[in-house]
């Protein structure tokens, strides 16, 4: 190798090595190149050779959540705190023109009444004014004794209404559809339709669903009047709110400090300060005391988050050989107020010539938030029913026709082995052919998400002379086991057991760390951990090689509580005694080699149908998800559990209903709005697919919410051959279809 | 509510009894309610603050309480130091977050009033067990991993040790239906019925 000589030797460049990592644009996984440092360290080593990772470890926090000890932000209780409560417009678009807080402020016990900040509302539900009382029940009272007097302004909340050219605008002055791009040749396709031995074409309907965190949104902000404040918060970001909260209080940003112990679901839906909090940061501040603002269930429902909806106008051609040929789309995004999210169709297919146009159309509702993969289980369910669609029609096996325009290997070997899993076999081709009342169907589906991380997690690690560990990092643990992997990676790097270790999460004065959306923490923090944990074992290397006989650090093994090299040996308190006084301590960066993007996961369904009641039972779910390394197999299949489940409700029984006069959501509680229960659960079975090598960590929480869907909605055609296009599939469309009338109540 | 909080009480639950959606524990109450109906009871006016004492985990509380104040918010918001363990999710009797023992009876603290609480042992989930010393239900829904966030699991466990008690082996389909009176968003529910049959077998409920 021939270098160049240098003339002046300037701060030369870390050297870089280069490797190779799977990146999945639009949907298809590609391996692109990238640069790291070249002495970066060690990697991860083989999946199947860890002590820890990648076993089934319990959770850390598991005794403290089952025993009621774990302190969530509803449970903080302050000395001297107020309890805050938001009024809302029951008008779906109003103008308020008169707040009378004479009757609500003579209650005893209220100490403040703020407007919230907008004087025109959009939606019902959108907050007009705050509360802070001695008392929940007493704030309760202020907010129905406050009377506001509204200018009552035309609104539309059903999608098919606020398309018309005559619908009442949702916003003066600007369209309620609002184009969002094309993609492809119109011409191209509809000249490719004409060489189609069969085409499919499909109206299809996804409902908007709620993220139902169990534990509403919310915070307690202390702030007393001095010169800082403490914000406890139940958020997926640490690190998203003490910023805008210190505006409002008035304060520097470093005198803010945000802490997230413990947080009862977000699920996409809990970033950043939100009205809540700045409602709580106004309240605190106006009172001097410590407020408490956490959202009713009804508040929940209305204003804290949605899944957008989606209406997705399909056409496909398909050649008698099972391959797609053409498609054209019309997809309309159903985010309310918001611009909504749906991923781009023929989403992970190929389907020759393909034109796809993306509209927004909004309505007087809430914005739909993010929600566990945004936009991906509205696009799946459509072309994963489109897909069924042409199969049937052409009569080919569903799990063939899919491997035959599915570019991507992994999805090919993971649709064989759900099949197994399943006995496909057992199916019968014929939809709706099974004798009796009660039709047993399958159905099959398949999805992808990234999963990559980003460099924004700057991990410590200390070790204590007395032999103690401890891991800090202000990230936010989700229930996804945030904590016990930063504790076992740590574990494992330095031969020590889990109890050994102590990890600090949650607090934003702590190492910084990306928020928990689109599967990114795994991906994002797992590297910096272990960065953090080689070094903390290189610099204890160096410490104790003088009592090793000085071997190199690298020679050094950490193993067992050992720390040893070739037959000489120390206790792990041994090995400490020797450290100084303060300890060491080691900072962890973030390393692109120790994680990868692009997941693929396929899921069964099978459900019996009454074809005299329409009563779908789902009976058994397969879902199979790779993820390269998993960091912790009990919680991932906990998570992929919780993706099938989740995916339930979307498909059978969830979705907003709204009122077109009022204006108003029907079913805003827990009685009226249907999750998934106990009663409902088939046999599930989740599995991790180590047939993936990589030896990297990826997020795979969206990823296993993507198929399910489109999965139960095959199930149910196959069980009973009505085609339900519109979610959720409830028993009415379900008869109507078997009596041969549309299913479809709208478009 | 303040003429005869009883009667009240009663009309509410029995409304309850008929409408909610997993009313596995409202149809206990609703039972309840109804038997209290026959056994004549003095009207009482109740306004203002009135003091509590409730039987807590063993422990006597006391609390100054509107009569009005749940049973739930009266642990949560009212005892010093707090009793946070059950959670309040929907406050009208349909999640099961906020369920504890009332005599050994579950019921959801959120639809019973604190000064019906009285004369009553209030077990909750923080009475079954603690960290170092957990019982067969909290220690198996930590070794099957039956929670994620963890904020429907205090319910959970405090149903479920209580159906234990009654039903010291049941079969995969009765821990279902009892379970069926709580929900759980992140998706839980195949390794909540793992972790009871679990506790099922072994002693320590």
């Amino acid at each position: 190798m021939q270098q160049q000589p240098q003339a002046q030797p300037s701060p030369s460049p870390k050297p870089k090595k280069k490797i190779r990592v799977p990146r999945v644009v639009n949907g298809v996984e590609q391996m692109v190149e990238i640069e790291v440092d070249a002495d970066a360290g060690p990697g991860w080593g083989p999946n199947d050779k860890h002590k820890l990772l990648n076993h089934r470890v319990t959770r850390v926090d598991g005794p403290l959540k089952a025993t009621g000890v774990a302190r969530y932000t509803y449970d903080q209780r302050l000395p001297g705190m107020l309890y805050a409560r938001v009024l809302r417009s029951p008008h779906a678009h109003a103008r308020v023109t008169k707040i009378d807080t004479d009757a609500a402020s003579k209650i005893p016990g209220v100490k403040a009444i703020i407007p919230a900040p907008l004087t025109e509302v959009r939606f019902a539900g959108a907050p007009v004014a705050a509360v802070a009382a001695t008392t929940p029940e007493i704030a309760g009272d202020a907010v129905r004794a406050i009377k506001v007097t509204y200018e009552v302004l035309p609104h539309v909340v059903h999608a098919h209404m606020a398309i018309r050219p005559d619908a009442p605008k949702v916003v003066a002055e600007e369209n309620n559809l609002q184009e969002k791009g094309k993609n492809g040749d119109p011409q191209k396709a509809d000249a490719a339709f004409a060489n189609a031995d069969a085409i499919v074409e499909g109206e299809y309907i996804t409902s908007r669903i709620h993220h139902t965190c169990l534990e509403t949104h919310g915070m307690v902000v202390d702030y007393r009047g001095g010169d800082s404040a403490t914000i406890y918060a139940s958020t997926q970001g640490t690190f998203t709110i003490h910023a805008d909260a210190a505006k409002e209080l008035g304060l520097p940003e470093s005198a803010v400090t945000t802490t997230v112990e413990h947080m009862g679901g977000g699920f996409g839906s809990k970033f950043g300060l939100g009205l809540e909090g700045l409602l709580a940061c106004r309240l605190s501040k106006q009172t001097k005391s410590p407020v408490k603002l956490m959202f009713t269930r009804y508040d929940e429902f209305v204003m804290a988050g949605n899944r957008s909806g989606s209406w997705q106008k399909l056409k496909a051609g398909v050649k008698n050989d099972g391959t797609i040929i053409a498609l054209k789309a019309t997809q309309y995004r159903l985010g309310g107020l918001g611009p909504g999210s749906q991923a781009g169709q023929p989403y992970i297919y190929r389907m020759g010539d393909t034109y796809r146009e993306v509209y927004a159309l909004h309505t007087n509702e809430d914005s739909s938030i993010a929600m566990r993969a945004p936009g991906h289980p509205q696009a799946s369910f459509a072309v994963e029913t489109l897909v069924d669609e042409l199969a049937y029609k052409i009569k080919m096996d569903p799990v063939e026709f899919r491997i035959k325009n599915l570019r991507d290997e992994v999805y090919h070997r993971q649709l064989r082995r759900g099949a197994q899993e399943i006995e496909w076999s057992r199916r019968n081709p014929v939809a709706g052919g099974n004798p009796g009342p009660y039709k047993r169907g399958m159905g099959c589906a398949v999805g992808t998400w990234g999963g990559g991380g980003n460099n924004q997690c700057k991990v410590d690690v200390t070790i204590s002379r007395d032999g103690s560990v401890l891991v800090a990092v202000g990230t936010q643990d989700l229930g996804t086991g945030t904590r016990t992997y930063t504790r076992a990676i740590v574990a494992e790097e330095l031969g020590l057991t889990m109890k050994d270790v102590k990890e600090r999460i949650g607090n934003s004065k702590l190492g910084s760390a990306n928020p928990s959306g689109g599967s990114t923490t795994a991906p994002s923090l797992s590297p910096s951990v272990k960065d953090a944990a080689i070094k903390a074992r290189m610099l204890m290397a160096e410490r104790v090689a003088p009592l090793l006989g000085n071997p190199k650090p690298e020679e050094v093994v950490f193993e067992d509580g050992k720390v040893s090299v070739k037959g000489q040996s120390l206790t792990w308190q041994q090995a400490a005694a020797s450290l100084p006084a303060a300890g060491i301590t080691s900072h962890g960066e973030w390393r692109a080699d120790l994680q990868a993007r692009g997941v693929h996961g396929v899921c069964f369904a099978e459900v019996e149908v009454d074809v005299e009641t329409g009563h779908v039972k789902p009976i058994k779910m397969v879902h199979i998800q790779d993820g390269g390394l998993p960091l912790n197999r009990l919680t991932m299949e906990s998570q992929i559990n919780g993706g099938m489940i989740q995916s339930l409700g979307m498909a059978l029984w969830e979705g907003r209903v709204m009122d077109a006069h009022l204006g108003m959501q029907l079913n805003p509680g827990l009685g009226d709005y249907k999750l998934p229960g106990s009663l409902e659960m088939p046999e599930m079975v989740p599995i991790i697919d180590d047939d993936d090598k990589r030896e990297a960590v990826i997020g795979i929480a969206e990823g296993c919410i993507i198929p399910a869907v489109g999965a139960l909605a095959n199930a149910v055609f196959n069980a009973t051959g009505v085609r339900v296009r519109e979610l959720p599939i409830t028993p009415d469309k379900i008869l109507m279809g078997l009596m041969g009338s549309s299913v479809l109540s709208r478009g | 509510m303040t003429k005869s909080h009883d009667a009240g009480r009663r009309r509410f639950l029995k409304g309850v009894g008929i409408a909610g959606a997993g009313a596995a524990i409202a149809d206990h109450l609703w039972v309840e309610a109804e038997a209290e109906q026959k056994t004549p009871t003095t009207p009482a006016s109740l306004s203002g603050n009135v003091k509590v004492v409730l039987d807590v985990n063993g422990q006597q509380r006391e609390a100054q309480v509107e009569p009005r104040t749940t049973l739930l918010n009266t642990l949560r918001n009212h005892l010093d130091p707090a009793v946070t363990g059950p959670k309040l999710v929907c406050d009208v009797g349909t999640c099961g977050a906020c369920t504890v023992l009332l005599d050994g009876k579950p019921v959801y603290s959120c639809l019973v009033l604190a000064v019906d609480a009285t004369n009553k042992k209030i077990t909750t989930v923080e009475g079954l067990g603690t960290p170092d010393n957990p019982n067969a239900v909290q220690a198996a829904f930590v070794e099957n991993d039956a929670l994620m966030c963890g904020f429907c699991t205090p319910g959970f466990v405090t149903t479920i040790s209580a159906y234990l008690k009654k039903n010291p082996n049941p079969s995969p389909a009765e821990v279902r239906e009892a379970c069926k009176g709580n929900f759980c968003r992140c998706g839980t529910y195949p390794r909540v019925f793992e972790a009871a049959l679990a506790a099922a077998k072994s002693s320590k409920v």
